[in-house]
């Protein structure tokens, strides 16, 4: 696979990227290192880049990140699983004023389940910026929760300049809620930091199979299928060990399984596993266990192979789409089913090499990849068409009988909103941030090649 | 060297010759659409929805027998032996359809009731006094709300022994709660006694008896239904004119409406499945 050096694309355009969601830094998850790895290659591409969150606890105003990521952490306490409180209009006065302080171009939005992310896209494309949206989760369409949530979907993206999901499952799963045509959705997957995951030096002994799971223990994680599959493993291989690493609800439930079968020296309960230690976690095992019911693409999967673990995981989603065949072992999500796939890859590990491993994920995935693709949208998204209010209100309004009309009354209203602002605050008022050039140094400028290791 | 293949896969990054937007022949391939969806049949969704009609009309009647009794046209010895035949005529249509006749079943059954009707009597002077400093506009106001709520959240399925559902416990504490209101305007302790037990027996065990008329034949629970809605207008035309339309209007949109209007926007359902979906466990998870 080659990659163009850096000396080729710095005679492309260069943006100035928002990035907005409720979900960031300190928390940790998959959308969050998704934001941070993304905007960090985009910086070392020549961009610049700012994220937009919500207020942590104390933590609040603005932060610099490494490589000069600017965060806005707006004062605005979330109330419902992370999310700040849906105002609709009230964070129209804090977005356009970052917008124009930091001379934005685009606003990259993430996650259909963060309010923030939808008003800041909404109020983007009211004053006229291009605007595009990554979607990480798969959702249904039977409840109450989704029927909702797709149809707020719907609103985002009538108007949205490009989508981005993170695998084919994943895009199938957005065109089906939000009515998008395909040919708008991108799909570039996550990636994994391979200098952070790497195998231990030393290859661990095959006299005891070390099995690995690391997740919350929730159920939509499949917590319930690990009570049902461990005890039957454990009786199958007496040689078997299990590290269990992650807290939730059903971590009771593991441990009433653990005590039921008398397997305190069989099975390891780590509990909460903070993001610096999980290398430390998946290097002592052999096999890594997925048992999720639902995963738009599985990062964990990712993190396990590049430590040069051999992954055994329930066939749900994306996760079919993430790994080779020979590095992964898929089941149904059926406790007999995945005890049988790990007997099978029991019966694989001999010829597995941790170190080989790596070097292939290292070959398959990389963030520096992603921001590349990434940056093709973005052009994509440059060659959309400006359109005024009244071009884009027909869009809204063939989201539904009841609903188009109430959408384009928001739109409107926004619009009346914004104008308001301008004459109160006009756009000359606000001053601008001064360009700070954090990548001058030259200690900044060795190349950043996905080939050379960063040790 | 032929042109590669595009794979429905997400590593190796940009896969050479696609876009990354590239939409393949196989997609939405996998896509199920309206699996688990129930063929309706107009006049069986219209004899199903008797059953509903049939426990308006018994919530109607109750209505009216409180209207009537705080009317002071039903005395409380009437009202006492209206109870008796209820109880009566209750258990022995329990006592007709039940396939089984167990003596232990019925024994208990008459346990307890008579548990339930001591208990009514030494808690009716409690009742009696409940309400004397509220107005009376209040009262008729929160009864009417709570009998609406209990008919709007009440269990209309078969399964009505089975009170597990949230809002099924709702509608039963509302319709208790209106019952001991009107209750507590009546003059005397025997009044009180007399209406409660009325109420409550229709509440608590008119479902019960309603489903096994309706197990034992169909017919049966049809022209039972019928009978009881002939009998409601007529009794509600006596009442008051506007009462009677009212109720008509009701019968008629719940049993001819609503039926052809479920039929004709079923067509309109699509029920997406495909590999997106939560997979569902096969296994009950034991707490």
């Amino acid at each position: 696979m080659a990659y163009e050096t850096r000396d080729k694309m710095s005679q492309k355009g260069k943006h100035r990227i928002l990035m907005v969601s409720d979900f960031f830094y300190p928390n940790f998850g998959g959308v969050e290192n998704h934001i941070y790895y993304l905007s960090q290659c985009l910086i070392k591409l020549g961009h610049t880049v700012v994220v937009m969150t919500h207020a942590y606890g104390n933590r609040s105003g603005v932060r610099y990140m490494t490589g000069g990521l600017k965060v806005y952490y707006v004062p605005w306490k979330p109330f419902l699983m992370q999310n700040t409180l849906p105002t609709f209009y009230g964070t129209l006065p804090i977005v356009r004023t970052i917008l124009l302080r930091e001379r934005i171009s685009l606003i990259h939005g993430h996650q259909a389940f963060s309010t923030l992310c939808h008003e800041a896209l909404m109020h983007a494309r009211t004053m006229g910026y291009k605007v595009v949206f990554t979607d990480h989760s798969l959702y249904g369409f039977a409840d109450v929760g989704s029927i909702h949530m797709n149809k707020v979907l719907q609103f985002t993206l009538a108007d949205v300049s490009q989508a981005i999901c993170v695998s084919h499952t994943s895009k199938e799963n957005t065109v089906l809620r939000s009515g998008l045509p395909p040919e708008r959705v991108f799909v570039i997957p996550n990636a994994v930091d391979t200098a952070m995951f790497k195998p231990p030096r030393e290859r661990l002994g095959s006299s005891e199979i070390v099995i690995v799971v690391i997740s919350r223990l929730v159920y939509r994680k499949g917590a319930d299928l690990l009570v049902e599959v461990i005890p039957e493993v454990c009786a199958l291989h007496p040689n078997v060990r299990f590290i269990i690493g992650g807290d939730g609800p059903k971590r009771v439930r593991l441990e009433e399984m653990r005590e039921k079968h008398s397997l305190q020296d069989r099975v390891d309960m780590l509990g909460a596993v903070p993001h610096a230690k999980v290398q430390s976690v998946l290097v002592s095992g052999h096999i890594f266990l997925n048992s999720s019911l639902t995963e738009a693409f599985c990062i964990a999967i990712l993190e396990a192979a590049s430590c040069g673990l051999l992954t055994v995981s329930t066939r749900v989603g994306g996760v079919p789409e993430v790994l080779p065949d020979d590095m992964i072992v898929l089941a149904k999500p059926d406790p007999s089913d995945m005890v049988q796939a790990i007997t099978k890859a029991i019966h694989l590990l001999p010829q597995i090499d941790p170190q080989a491993m790596h070097c292939r994920v290292k070959k398959l995935y990389s963030w520096y990849d992603v921001a590349k693709r990434t940056e093709i949208v973005y052009e994509r998204a440059f060659n959309c068409s400006n359109q005024s209010l009244v071009e884009r209100l027909p869009r809204y309004l063939s989201c539904g009988a009841w609903a188009g009309k109430l959408f384009c009354l928001v739109m409107i209203i926004d619009f009346l909103l914004w104008h308001l602002l301008q004459m109160w605050k006009p756009d000359k008022e606000i001053e601008v941030v001064p360009e700070i050039d954090f990548a001058s140094r030259p200690s900044e400028e060795a190349a950043w090649d996905s080939s050379t290791d960063e040790s | 060297m032929d042109s590669p293949k595009w794979r429905k896969v997400a590593y190796g990054g940009m896969q050479p010759g696609f876009d990354d937007n590239h939409t393949d022949e196989s997609f939405l391939e996998e896509m199920i659409m309206n699996a688990n969806v129930v063929k309706r049949d107009l006049v069986k969704v219209i004899l199903d929805s008797v059953s509903i009609s049939q426990y308006l009309c018994i919530v109607s009647l109750v209505v009216l027998v409180w209207t009537y009794t705080l009317r002071s046209i039903f005395t409380e010895t009437s009202l006492l032996l209206l109870d008796i035949i209820l109880l009566c005529s209750g258990f022995l249509i329990v006592l007709l359809t039940a396939k089984r006749l167990s003596f232990d079943l019925l024994v208990s059954y008459f346990l307890k009731t008579s548990f339930f009707i001591t208990g009514l009597y030494v808690l009716s002077p409690v009742y009696q006094t409940l309400t004397r400093s509220i107005s009376s506009d209040s009262i008729w106001a929160l009864t009417t709300s709570l009998v609406v709520l209990h008919l709007f959240l009440h269990n209309y399925s078969d399964s009505t022994l089975e009170f597990t559902n949230f809002t099924s416990n709702i509608s039963l504490n509302a319709s208790i709660v209106s019952s001991l209101l009107i209750a507590s305007r009546l003059p005397s302790r025997l009044h009180v006694f007399a209406i409660v037990l009325f109420s409550l027996q229709v509440f608590l065990f008119g479902p019960f008896v309603g489903y096994c008329v309706k197990k034992y034949s169909f017919r049966l629970h049809l022209c039972f239904s019928f009978g009881l809605m002939v009998l409601t207008l007529f009794l509600v035309y006596g009442l008051h004119r506007l009462l009677f339309v009212l109720l008509l209007g009701i019968l008629v949109f719940v049993n001819l409406v609503c039926p052809y209007w479920l039929i004709r926007i079923q067509e309109y359902k699509f029920e997406i499945n495909g590999p997106w979906d939560e997979a569902k466990l096969c296994f009950n998870i034991s707490e």
